[in-house]
């Protein structure tokens, strides 16, 4: 394949993973690597080197425009990341002893099962909110954002230590395999803390950017961010991403959580197929 | 601006994000189009090749002298990667003027938890790629 090709190639895939990464919040990754691995043969050192970068870049593209609409909950957010960037580095120190086949079977499993709760509650517009008492009223865990017709949804949260806890996880993931982290994120927020979709997408959203850049500098010492391989895909996911978060702020959250719910099995098997040896 | 004012926060923070990606995005797409000008109509694959026994891979640059002067020759290769550092660097500088932002609001308990995130964040950056044994 000449050049040429390979990158208009890579920057139109990218924008198709920017706009879905930031209305998930799970950064664009999911698509990124296996597009690279598969479908150009390129080496998944490089191809978890590009996703890095395009998680990042999905995270502060579309995080410009939900931070000035207030969609993501910056307090939520900095209070979990306490969790996501220890696991993180964690997952870093025990990499080298671990079997990562054997783990994402296990995390690939669990995103199986998690998706029975995301598809019950699949009709769920707003989560029944809860009243905001104990930690997550000291640590101010609370929040509104407006809708794009105007309407304000007040929400608040709960159980914080399971939202550490399910944070924790994804930290640990991320800096043990270099991807998977943004889903339990959204689970942690969604599932535990009963946020809104939006809000738990959006959150999540800033989160990953964090995340990865934490890890980036491993990757970046190793050689793994290719020049040639990141330039497309950085730019391509730079327009996905501001593309994905206006379509974010004019979707419902139902819409959202339908699209989360097929992205996460999506997640999932790609998971179980990589401990299966398929370089995805 | 009444950095006070807790709304004022989102404007700032939306401002950084804002500037670093098109910085980034700017210097990426210049060094796209003059690697695909310089280079376009050669085959791919040779440099899609991954050696692991060489690090860094040898199309890269890490060392930041190298780098400076890929940038003053216009080396594409040089520009979209100090593009691709300045968007590692969005999500730093988002939290580093987040710890200055609570601080601007009086919330004393978030300027503690960001100020702990962003050490975390700078020690996972800058120190544990040299600690032997890391993600190996």
């Amino acid at each position: 394949m000449l050049i040429v090709e390979f990158v208009l190639l890579m920057f139109l895939i990218s924008i198709f993973a920017g706009v879905f990464g930031s209305i998930v919040g799970l950064g664009g990754g999911i698509v990124i690597i296996p597009a690279l691995t598969i479908l150009m043969g390129v080496d998944i050192h490089f191809a978890i080197g590009a996703s890095i970068v395009a998680i990042i870049g999905t995270s502060s593209g579309a995080a410009s425009t939900y931070v000035r609409d207030k969609v993501t909950n910056l307090r939520i957010g900095m209070f979990l990341e306490l969790a996501s960037a220890s696991g993180a580095i964690t997952g870093a120190a025990i990499a080298a002893y671990t079997n990562s086949a054997a783990l994402e079977t296990i995390f690939g499993s669990i995103l199986l099962v998690s998706l029975v709760p995301m598809v019950m509650k699949i009709g769920e517009e707003i989560p029944k909110s809860p009243e905001l008492k104990g930690m997550s009223k000291r640590l101010g865990l609370t929040g509104s954002y407006t809708e794009s017709d105007g309407g304000v949804v007040k929400y608040n949260s709960t159980r914080p230590v399971e939202g550490l806890a399910g944070t924790a996880v994804a930290g640990v993931l991320s800096g043990l395999l270099g991807i998977g982290g943004g889903a339990f994120k959204v689970l942690s927020m969604d599932l535990a803390m009963k946020l809104p979709m939006k809000v738990s997408t959006t959150t999540s959203n800033f989160m990953i950017g964090v995340t990865a850049a934490a890890s980036a500098g491993i990757y970046f010492a190793r050689g793994d961010v290719d020049p040639l391989i990141v330039a497309p895909v950085a730019l391509g996911i730079l327009i996905g991403a501001a593309i994905g978060a206006r379509i974010l702020l004019r979707s419902r959250n139902t819409t959202v959580r339908k699209i989360f719910a097929v992205v996460l099995a999506i997640a999932a098997v790609q998971m179980i197929l990589s401990a299966l040896g398929v370089p995805v | 601006m009444n950095l006070r004012d807790p709304e004022s926060m989102n404007v700032v923070i939306g401002k950084v994000l804002r500037y670093g990606v098109i910085l980034s995005g700017t210097m990426i797409l210049l060094g796209t189009i003059g690697l695909v000008a310089t280079n376009g109509l050669s085959d791919s694959s040779g440099m899609l090749t991954y050696n692991p026994n060489v690090v860094p891979h040898d199309s890269l640059i890490v060392s930041p002298s190298a780098l400076f002067h890929g940038l003053l020759t216009f080396s594409a290769f040089s520009w979209i990667e100090l593009g691709v550092i300045v968007l590692i660097a969005t999500p730093v500088s988002r939290v580093m003027i987040s710890v200055f932002l609570f601080a601007a609001e009086r919330d004393r308990l978030y300027v503690l938890i960001t100020a702990v995130v962003l050490t975390l964040l700078l020690f996972s950056m800058l120190v544990t790629p040299f600690i032997p044994g890391f993600h190996a």
